[in-house]
């Protein structure tokens, strides 16, 4: 169900139906979305919350009709379309329902449709765990387990070659391996947490040299399909916190200062750098089981292509 | 792994950053003791992770505090994208020239062209092409201009 009345929308939402094999249904007002959602639950709902007006009447309709907290809605299928970085709308940030977002594209709508639609197709899986989930058919992937942490470096720095041999301009890698550094450094140390979920390396240097054995093993999953390369950081520990997730990739410093935090070992910038350098993040996560974070970047022909590219971040997450 | 060497240009100290930014970094015990106006070659830094940033301006922070003055000169693509991502990275310094990247239409070579901060604003943000180094055609700037350079409009 697409929720909006924007041509853009319609005209993406179309090219993702079809790409993920799902059937289309367009609807206006948010009202009649509701009725509709409460009678028959859609499989993925895409709504058009560009601005806090059209947010706030999608949720008093849902509120009134379904309930925000109703069986009916499930974050993991609800699909925010906006018009900026999530920076600058901090009630979707601070939405009760908020499970995925995209910044409505300005080029190549259909191409971004379609690309959005495999990951709709990927999302709708009863564990959307893999990158091969997310890409064409023709993707080739490849697993890497890292041992110890210090074996991040020469992770980031094997997907950098790989790009570059995979024709990816030499700016382009640097960002996307960049990225990966981030994801991974994150599934080392910020996802261990003991049985109370308390994080075990908060206060542990990010150069360390830790075992990543057993419940910390850390895998590295790499795939491309020609256009789209995705990168996955694979821990076991299910420990991903939505709303501290949502904060951390929202956070802009480009106007307020960025203060030095003393009480962790982390810069909590990661997240927020690879969104703003053009990648898209899906965030896969089972409670206490598994998170994998994949980062989506496609290929283009020159970076300024590169940096305007469509651009998402969703969470799948499993209780 | 960063690696710092310091050299005196005409009465001024100037340190040399190269290689990458990231958890190893120790700035402290790289730079030493620095007072007094310090000049940094940033051209060689071709990535900085997240705890890089932050062990950055930890570091350049309490230099300021103590009276350092910083300029940046020659900054690589991956340190611009820093400055203008993060408002406080060159803690009080001054940035004098940077590297824009260019890439060449025709045969999609990528490339760097130096320039003074000073002229790329006499220049209203738009860089002039440059002769693409591997096929001798047009190469163009490749970035968004609003972006690249938003640390010279604020």
């Amino acid at each position: 169900m697409l929720i909006s009345s924007n041509s853009v929308d319609q005209q993406f939402a179309t090219q993702a139906a079809l790409a993920s094999g799902l059937t289309l249904l367009v609807v206006t007002d948010p009202k009649e979305a509701a009725k509709l959602i409460e009678a028959e639950t859609p499989r993925c709902i895409l709504c058009d919350v560009s601005t806090h007006e059209l947010y706030v009447a999608l949720e008093n309709a849902l509120q009134e009709t379904v309930g925000l907290f109703s069986d009916k809605l499930n974050s993991n299928s609800i699909h925010f379309i906006g018009d900026g970085d999530l920076g600058q709308a901090s009630y979707l940030v601070q939405s009760p329902i908020f499970g995925n977002f995209m910044i409505r594209p300005e080029k190549s709508i259909d191409e971004a449709g379609q690309h959005y639609g495999r990951v709709l197709k990927g999302s709708l899986q009863d564990r959307a765990f893999g990158v091969r989930n997310f890409l064409k058919s023709n993707a080739k992937t490849q697993t890497i387990k890292l041992h110890i942490t210090t074996q991040k470096q020469d992770a980031v720095e094997a997907v950098r070659s790989y790009l570059v041999a995979a024709k990816f301009n030499n700016r382009m890698a640097m960002v996307i391996a960049n990225g990966v550094d981030e994801i991974l450094m994150n599934a080392m140390f910020d996802a261990p947490t003991d049985e109370l979920g308390k994080a075990l390396y908060q206060h542990t240097a990010r150069s360390a040299s830790i075992k990543l054995e057993g419940k910390h093993a850390v895998e590295m999953e790499v795939g491309y399909d020609g256009q789209y390369v995705a990168v996955a950081a694979i821990d076991h520990f299910g420990s991903l916190d939505k709303s501290r997730l949502l904060s951390l990739i929202s956070k802009v410093y480009r106007d307020s200062e960025y203060k030095v935090r003393n009480q962790g070992a982390g810069a909590g910038l990661g997240l927020a750098s690879v969104f703003q350098s053009g990648g898209s993040l899906v965030f896969v996560s089972e409670a206490r089981v598994r998170t994998e974070v994949i980062l989506f970047f496609k290929r283009t022909d020159n970076y300024k292509e590169f940096k305007a590219q469509f651009k998402f971040i969703g969470t799948q997450l499993y209780f | 792994m960063l690696k710092v060497t310091k050299e005196d240009a005409n009465g001024t100290v100037l340190f040399r950053l190269s290689g990458s930014i990231e958890e190893n970094v120790n700035f402290e015990q790289q730079f030493g003791s620095i007072t007094g106006e310090v000049c940094l070659n940033c051209k060689d830094i071709p990535r900085i992770n997240s705890v890089g940033v932050k062990s950055w301006i930890k570091f350049f922070q309490a230099a300021q505090a103590k009276g350092l003055k910083l300029q940046f000169i020659e900054c690589s693509t991956a340190i611009v994208e820093q400055i203008n991502l993060i408002s406080n990275f060159v803690c009080g310094g001054s940035v004098e020239s940077i590297y824009a990247p260019y890439s060449c239409p025709s045969c999609k070579a990528e490339q760097v062209g130096l320039f003074m901060c000073e002229n790329i604003k006499k220049l209203n943000f738009e860089l002039p092409d440059l002769d693409c180094i591997k096929c001798g055609k047009k190469a163009v700037f490749d970035d968004i201009p609003e972006e690249y350079f938003s640390f010279l409009m604020r």
